[in-house]
């Protein structure tokens, strides 16, 4: 399954370029794009959002958490950068878990860090995409990034954030023309990645094999 | 048309044209207002805010970082005045971080950001609390997320020793992100590898001793987020 995202949305316009240009609308775009390619490949694809409205950050990720073997992809334009470049972004704990999780029963997996199983995962997605970005955007950086994307933190799955630079641009077809290249180029990363991928969920004893729920979830 | 409705028609059309008038007036009077009370919050800020430079400062030349380029940030040496004290060196090369910018493009801050306050715990920890301007006036993006997280950590772990990790707080309380994006509800873990938006050029520039701590094994190091 793979689950996309666009970013923002409703009265969230993200970025906003010259001439009105809203980031929620150019990802929505892009979103649509991104699953018509991945059907055409014969994957389930669910979206976040398929109109002007705007999940919270545990919605989008409950999405995710609501399917074993899920990818989730986060598509964002950027307000700055060099234009027409692409970089993909994996989360990043970089250290052990707080008290909170360490408390935590072996069985249950925290919410707030539900993507810590799959960091590794993640970040192989984001780098073999980032080499791919590269190729197709030149002047993308050539390794991904890892960073606290708070939109990733909640997704017990593979997930990374993509975003395009920028809607700066004066040319807004320039923004446009990215889509389907944007499309093809990630749906061909994850082809690439899936093969080395095992779902930790698939485990039994990993802690990571119950699916987490936000905090008052029924 | 009949007379009634003639005069109908007339009054509520004087009605539509005052009302207009009305709300033209109203709303630059709105405008105005605004304009003053954003003065007004700069001047309390002003005169509340700790003195921070003393006679006992040494001028002494720090690593700024600021952005270079649009996807990156790079070290520049300026000659600050700066206390022994960690808490109000860490004041003073963040108020320089904001207001000594060189060039519109290489802003990382927002010019009205304001550091409100800065705290340092035994373990090490930094609290920098900003003004809500952080929050609304970087733009949204992950690029520019980072750039300013980085301009912000990287600032202080090159000039103020003994920090471990980060927290950012948006008006003393903490945010769910920067914009947008960046994670803020965990630390920002210092002298530690991280985004890599640190230009390569000057990771290879050499540096010059310092007087200042801890510049010597953190000139390259960007910030992760530490949970």
């Amino acid at each position: 399954m793979i689950v996309i995202d666009p970013a923002h949305g409703g009265t969230d316009d993200g970025a906003q370029g010259p001439n009105g240009t809203f980031e929620k609308d150019i990802v929505l775009r892009y979103a649509r794009q991104l699953r018509a390619e991945f059907e055409r490949l014969g994957y389930r694809v669910v979206m976040t959002r398929n109109d002007d409205s705007n999940p919270s950050y545990e919605d989008r990720a409950a999405t995710a958490n609501a399917y074993r073997d899920a990818i989730f992809i986060s598509i964002h334009v950027s307000s700055t950068g060099k234009i027409g470049t692409a970089r993909a972004y994996s989360y990043q704990f970089s250290a052990p878990s707080g008290p909170d999780s360490a408390a935590a029963p072996k069985s249950l997996v925290v919410w707030e860090e539900a993507q810590r199983p799959y960091l590794d995962a993640s970040h192989r997605l984001a780098d073999i995409l980032q080499i791919e970005l590269a190729q197709r955007f030149p002047g993308s950086p050539t390794a991904s990034t890892a960073f606290g994307i708070r939109e990733l933190r909640s997704v017990a799955a593979p997930a990374i954030a993509v975003e395009l630079s920028s809607v700066a641009v004066p040319d807004g077809s320039l923004l446009a023309s990215m889509g389907a290249p944007l499309a093809g180029t990630i749906a061909h990363s994850v082809q690439l990645s899936r093969p080395g991928y095992a779902d930790p969920r698939s485990d039994p004893r990993n802690p990571a094999a119950a699916t987490p729920r936000p905090a008052g979830a029924n | 048309m009949p007379r009634n409705l003639q005069i109908t028609l007339t009054i509520l059309a004087v009605a539509v044209i005052i009302g207009l008038l009305s709300l033209r007036s109203l709303q630059n009077r709105m405008t105005r207002l605004a304009q003053t009370q954003t003065t007004e919050e700069q001047a309390r800020r002003e005169l509340l805010k700790p003195q921070i430079t003393t006679a006992s400062d040494v001028v002494s030349q720090t690593k700024i970082f600021w952005a270079d380029g649009p996807d990156q940030i790079a070290p520049s040496q300026v000659a600050l005045p700066l206390s022994a004290d960690p808490v109000k060196r860490a004041r003073q090369v963040i108020d320089a971080l904001i207001l000594q910018t060189p060039s519109p493009d290489q802003r990382t801050l927002p010019a009205d950001a304001t550091l409100l306050g800065f705290y340092i715990l035994p373990d090490g920890t930094a609290v920098a609390d900003f003004s809500d301007a952080l929050s609304t006036g970087t733009p949204s993006g992950i690029i520019s997320e980072m750039q300013a997280i980085d301009s912000i950590a990287r600032t202080l772990e090159n000039n103020v020793s003994g920090l471990r990790r980060l927290k950012i707080l948006i008006h003393g309380q903490e945010a769910d992100t920067l914009a947008g994006h960046v994670d803020l509800t965990g630390f920002f873990e210092l002298h530690s590898a991280g985004t890599g938006l640190v230009t390569p050029s000057s990771q290879a520039l050499p540096t010059t001793p310092s007087p200042i701590p801890s510049s010597s094994n953190s000139a390259t190091a960007p910030p992760s987020p530490l949970r």
